[in-house]
């Protein structure tokens, strides 16, 4: 029975491989968004995730970077500095705004550095230098790529103009492209003299991050302090909870249309077989074992759809950002195999409507010629 | 006496209902003992297949029972009729009815399934009827590979692979040459008299008669016997006494029904009907 189930599908090629691919198209969008959503999230902790120092200390109430602003006073770093736990204090000064160039605005994150301070980025230069002094820039390569300004162009942060004198690598997305100026610079900007925004803490040898972040929490006040952990979390959590509703959106969408194909699939195969359908009847086939015949083509169907999205997603996905250097895209096996619990759903889904057809076929088909 | 492998009383089939409705099969009754080949004759539209439908538990009877070997098929549900389908009827289909996506083998196979021992203990019986029914060498070609009489054969072997006593075969050699036919009909005559089963065979074919064991007609879904009644009809082209239970070559005119010896005459009447009916 399942024998001839199996055979009658693959017997049928054409319909087997057009509702399959399909399916797979259905599925390939649903990675592809999610892919989409992973790796913007992913990109918007990468600072933060680079940087990596054991803890950070914000202002209190303060939880984490995208989109935040925070202040604290400058002697709170020197109070931390002086701790005998601390190894090294960077401050930066953040904030994210409109930058201008060449006529096109974009959304970005400003980091200021302290002079001659590497410790909180750029990590990779992939042409001209980091920045020395006030008026100079280093921005994305990706985005030097897309808008066309180079080292040695002029872009805007509100009213203050800026040398691109570097590019840095693995500091773009869409949602975030991070922009290196001098923390004077930024504070001019901001108004912001006698204050900074993150302070970037590494601790001595032997101190572990929660340590630390235990001693400045009793050292200072009005500060918050998260480990890079807590803080990429708290980031990455955001960022996904964004996506979250469009991808499940996504999903039941593009979920639905893969049962309608399954079930349109499966429902012209069952209507095309009906003679022979009738004749496994009238042999003695079994209201069981026909249902079951039906749920297993469809599971095939849906099965080798969704193979095929796996097989894109994991090839063809990851090539995507060689061509469009603006897209992150990253793929979670977690969601793949989740998908594949709703592939499964889709055909029992699918199969309901043909099975009942199934069950209703009249054997006597087989006498008529 | 034999217990009868089949024993039908008063079948009537009627589809539809009201003014449209149709008595296809209308009061049937008929009991068959182990190894009789009965073969059912009658014009197109008088129920034969509606008949063997309804004993073969394909279709359910307006009224009236069927019992095949002591069980009383008419009054199971539909979650126990295809153990009997499987087991205790073999089918033959004018249009072979052969799984296209299975081999030869697979196809005689598949009633297997629900026997004692299942597809694996009914290989060896499946060689042997393959090798009786000359088809040994075609054991992995799939059906569409296969000519008309091969077909037939490989359905054949289907329909005996489970051992059934009663073997129901509407048209089976409809849709074959008559030599093919002759020799399908051959192998059926063999399998009543040699293994002791019931045969019910609905044919057109003359050959037949010198083989049966018994012929009933069938007209208007009421049966008779061969025997109780003479249906001679005279060729209104040549004048020539035809058998109306064996004739294929019809024509209706006016509501009337024609008969022709040859194909020669029924061209020739139906040209200009007229002409022949005095009409
Ligand atoms: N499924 C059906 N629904 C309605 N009428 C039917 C059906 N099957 C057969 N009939 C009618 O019943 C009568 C007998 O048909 P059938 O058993 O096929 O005759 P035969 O096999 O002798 O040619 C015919 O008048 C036919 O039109
Ligand atoms: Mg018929």
């Amino acid at each position: 029975m399942f024998l001839w189930a199996w055979k009658s599908l693959f017997s049928q090629r054409s319909t087997l491989l057009g509702s399959s691919l399909g399916i797979a198209g259905a599925f390939i969008l649903v990675l592809f968004f999610d892919a989409v959503f992973r790796g913007e999230s992913e990109q918007i902790v990468a600072y933060p995730e680079h940087m990596n120092p054991d803890v950070w200390v914000m202002q209190a109430g303060v939880g984490n970077m995208h989109m935040a602003s925070s202040y604290i006073w400058d002697w709170k770093m020197d109070v931390i500095a002086a701790m005998p736990e601390v190894e090294r204090v960077t401050p930066i000064l953040y904030f994210a705004n409109i930058v201008e160039a060449r006529g096109s605005k974009l959304f970005a994150f400003v980091v200021g550095l302290p002079s001659g301070e590497h410790r909180a980025g750029p990590w990779e230069m992939s042409a001209g230098r980091r920045i020395t002094g006030k008026g100079e820039a280093v921005i994305p390569a990706v985005l030097s790529r897309i808008t066309g300004i180079g080292i040695g162009d002029t872009m805007r942060i509100t009213d203050h103009d800026f040398r691109v004198v570097g590019l840095s690598r693995g500091t773009y997305s869409s949602a975030n492209p991070v922009i290196f100026v001098t923390l004077d610079d930024l504070a001019d900007i901001l108004s912001a003299e006698g204050t900074y925004s993150y302070l970037l803490v590494d601790a001595k040898e032997g101190v572990s991050p929660k340590q630390l972040a235990e001693g400045i929490r009793r050292t200072v006040e009005k500060v918050n302090v998260l480990t890079t952990e807590e803080l990429v979390a708290n980031d990455f959590g955001l960022a996904m909870q964004m996506g979250v509703e469009i991808i499940f959106m996504m999903t039941m969408i593009c979920s639905a249309l893969a049962a309608l194909i399954v079930g349109f699939s499966a429902y012209s195969l069952v209507a095309r077989k009906q003679r022979e359908l009738a004749i496994v009847k009238a042999l003695g086939g079994r209201r069981g074992a026909l249902v079951g015949s039906v749920v297993l083509q469809a599971v095939i169907v849906a099965l080798l759809g969704y193979l095929l999205a796996v097989v894109f997603a994991l090839l063809v996905i990851p090539q995507v950002p060689l061509l469009v250097p603006q897209l992150s895209l990253v793929v979670s096996i977690g969601d793949i195999l989740q998908m594949g619990v709703v592939a499964l759903l889709v055909a029992v889904i699918g199969a309901v409507i043909p099975a009942s057809l199934v069950l209703r076929l009249d054997p006597a088909l087989a006498y008529q010629v | 006496m034999n217990e009868p492998v089949l024993r039908a009383s008063h079948l009537t089939r009627i589809y539809g209902s009201g003014r449209t409705a149709v008595r296809a099969v209308d009061d049937v009754s008929l009991t068959i003992p182990p190894g009789e080949l009965v073969i059912v004759m009658g014009p197109s539209g008088s129920g034969k297949t509606t008949l063997l439908s309804m004993l073969g538990g394909l279709l359910r009877p307006t009224s009236g029972e069927v019992v095949i070997n002591g069980t009383v098929i008419t009054e199971l549900d539909e979650d126990r009729l295809p153990v009997v389908r499987a087991l205790e009827i073999g089918f033959i289909f004018q249009a072979f009815n052969l799984l296209d996506a299975l081999t030869v083998e697979e196809n005689i196979l598949f009633p297997a399934r629900l026997r004692e021992g299942g597809v694996a203990a009914a290989r060896p019986r499946a060689k042997e009827l393959m090798s009786r029914l000359g088809l040994a060498h075609r054991r992995c070609a799939l059906p569409r590979t296969l000519s008309g009489g091969e077909k037939q054969r490989v359905a054949i072997a289907r329909a005996l692979i489970n051992e059934p006593k009663l073997i129901l075969a509407d048209e089976p050699t409809g849709n074959l040459d008559s030599r093919t036919g002759q020799e399908v009909l051959m192998i059926l005559h063999d399998i009543a008299r040699d293994e002791g089963r019931a045969v019910v065979l609905v044919t057109h074919d003359p050959r037949v008669e010198d083989m049966a064991d018994r012929i009933l007609w069938l007209e208007d879904g009421h049966l008779r016997d061969r025997n109780e009644v003479h249906h001679w009809a005279r060729d209104p082209v040549c004048g020539m006494k035809v058998d109306e239970w064996t004739a294929t070559l019809i024509s209706e005119h006016e509501g009337q029904r024609y008969f022709f010896c040859s194909p020669r005459c029924k061209a020739r009447f139906d040209a200009a009907p007229g002409e022949w009916t005095g009409g």
